[in-house]
């Protein structure tokens, strides 16, 4: 269990996170979504000791990054995959941290099977692809075993058998009960992989939630119906607050649609059409960091 | 096994897997065997000393100077290049403790002072040994032994320097451009300029005394004394550095 605690971090007069607080839990697979400048990489990186918080907590199973008595093994990250020395063999480099983290001899070896890069495995990493290095980075975050997993930016560099791989071995990961918190701005590529995201903008929390959950939340229904007045009425009744988009067109955000049709029903309004609309991770995003989104809120 | 023997080894490893300590050791030999060769081949020549003289011997022993040098750069390259290479990362990730991390850095680059100083000044000393050998010479000064000792030391205390300042700066290059701006200008060219007397408790005169035949013979400091010194500065720049190891975030 990832815990994020009323954490803040500021750098002089700028907030690069303000007030933040959610929680990640096991066995799924939680996207960690913003826009250019939210605030992930900071979160992440404070939640695993590199950078200091001004206030608040980041917790990894109740307990601070730095006081973890086993950290490799508790906690697997890949925070950017240019952490190599170019002169060393990918083999070394994975034996390099084993050697410091206590983790057995053979272990590098399993992992780069894992991710694919046996045969690459003496060669120096200087020659390596992004894709290669992706893989690599996983790899050095999968060495201890570890029961948390932290990635930024998994799919950067991938080409599309790559992210279907990274895909399948994420989703496989969290089968296995692990807590896999996922950062990226491929919403397209993130919405066939993530069951939660946390989303931030500006430093401040969104939403956060299951996918479908919020996307249930912000599905609109759209009624085209003669008896505008009539319907507004009824709605209001139910503590339901309609949009009137154009005389003749009432919009309902984040209700039942079934619900809303049978209130119409039993106010006899004349529905000459119903559409719903349930938005995807994309548009939900927009819609969540938007400017307009700190007005709403 | 605790946690900075593990990280010791670790250190120790990226060592013997780098091509540039092996570089280092390499050009150190290699400088300090060619730098007696081209001393005991222009001796007597253009008023140099003659081969065998005192002044011609200590010429000739002048190796601790190639150790300090090549211990300070690969002091730098070994922690500067944690931030160069964004290595730092994993290291810390694995010990979220820095101070075990420094710590396990420090001994492994005063290990590896050791090898290379050793090497080094062995190399030329052999060769010194065969030079005054080839001229009918049997006899190499009383303070050989002294000067050997004082350039493994100063070698490997030149290697703590090189980590100190690496980690201070977090850059290679402002590493070596600050230590050879400290030495070439704040010491030798404006304090030894300004205030000779106190030169020998500076960096350069305490090292001096450790690695150089004519000053060690002029007892202008004990090598006790230089050791203590040289050990002094060490440990203030160390300590600085370790403070704004664990204090700052990892870029």
């Amino acid at each position: 269990m990832i815990a994020i605690d009323h954490l803040t971090k500021r750098y002089g007069t700028v907030t690069a996170i303000g007030d933040l607080s959610f929680k990640v839990g096991p066995g799924r697979i939680t996207g960690f979504l913003g826009p250019n400048g939210a605030g992930k990489t900071t979160t992440l990186r404070i939640l695993l000791g590199l950078a200091t918080p001004t206030s608040g907590t980041a917790t990894i199973n109740g307990v601070r990054y730095r006081d973890l008595p086993h950290p490799a093994r508790t906690v697997g990250a890949a925070l950017d995959n240019d952490c190599f020395h170019p002169g060393r063999t990918a083999i070394e480099h994975l034996k390099t941290l084993a050697t410091a983290a206590g983790i057995s001899r053979r272990r590098p070896g399993q992992v780069l099977d894992m991710v694919g890069l046996t045969e690459a495995a003496r060669r120096r990493v200087g020659g390596f692809s992004l894709g290669m290095r992706q893989r690599l980075t996983l790899a050095a975050a999968l060495l201890g075993d570890p029961g948390v997993l932290i990635m930024d930016e998994p799919l950067n560099g991938l080409d599309p058998d790559g992210i279907r791989w990274m895909r399948d071995l994420l989703s496989h990961l969290a089968g296995e009960g692990r807590t896999v918190l996922v950062s990226s701005h491929l919403l397209a590529e993130a919405a066939q992989t993530v069951q939660d995201v946390v989303v931030i903008n500006r430093g401040r929390l969104a939403a956060e939630g299951p996918v479908a959950e919020l996307a249930a939340a912000t599905t609109t229904t759209r009624i085209r119906t003669p008896d505008t007045q009539p319907l507004v009425s009824a709605l209001a009744r139910q503590r339901i607050t309609p949009q009137l988009l154009t005389p003749g067109t009432v919009e309902i955000r984040g209700a039942d649609p079934d619900r809303v049709a049978r209130i119409a029903a039993a106010a006899g309004v004349t529905v000459l059409e119903l559409t719903r609309h349930a938005e995807n991770l994309e548009e939900l995003f927009f819609d969540l960091t938007s400017d307009h989104a700190d007005d709403r809120a | 096994m605790t946690t900075i023997i593990r990280l010791t080894r670790a250190e120790l490893r990226k060592l013997v897997a780098s091509r540039t300590f092996l570089i280092g050791l390499t050009l150190s030999a290699g400088v300090s065997v060619i730098s007696v060769a081209v001393d005991a081949a222009v001796a007597g020549k253009n008023s140099t000393a003659a081969l065998g003289t005192a002044a011609s011997t200590n010429q000739m022993l002048k190796l601790g100077s190639v150790c300090c040098v090549a211990m300070l750069v690969l002091g730098i390259i070994g922690s500067g290049s944690e931030y160069r290479h964004k290595t730092i990362i994993p290291a810390v990730l694995v010990a979220p403790r820095r101070g075990a991390l420094v710590a396990a850095k420090v001994i492994g680059i005063a290990v590896a002072g050791v090898v290379l100083s050793v090497l080094t000044f062995g190399l030329g000393l052999a060769t010194v040994a065969a030079e005054l050998s080839a001229h009918h010479i049997h006899r190499l000064p009383a303070d050989t032994g002294t000067l050997f000792a004082g350039s493994v030391i100063a070698g490997t205390l030149f290697g703590v320097i090189g980590v100190a300042l690496g980690y201070i700066t977090r850059s290679t290059i402002a590493a070596a451009v600050g230590a050879v701006g400290w030495v070439l200008f704040a010491e030798l060219a404006i304090l030894h300029t300004l205030a000779p007397h106190l030169a020998k408790w500076l960096v350069t005169g305490a090292a001096a005394t450790l690695t150089d035949p004519g000053v060690l013979a002029s007892r202008a400091l004990t090598p006790a004394t230089a050791v203590a010194v040289l050990s002094g500065y060490t440990v203030l720049l160390l300590a600085v550095a370790s403070r704004l190891v664990l204090r700052r975030d990892v870029p």
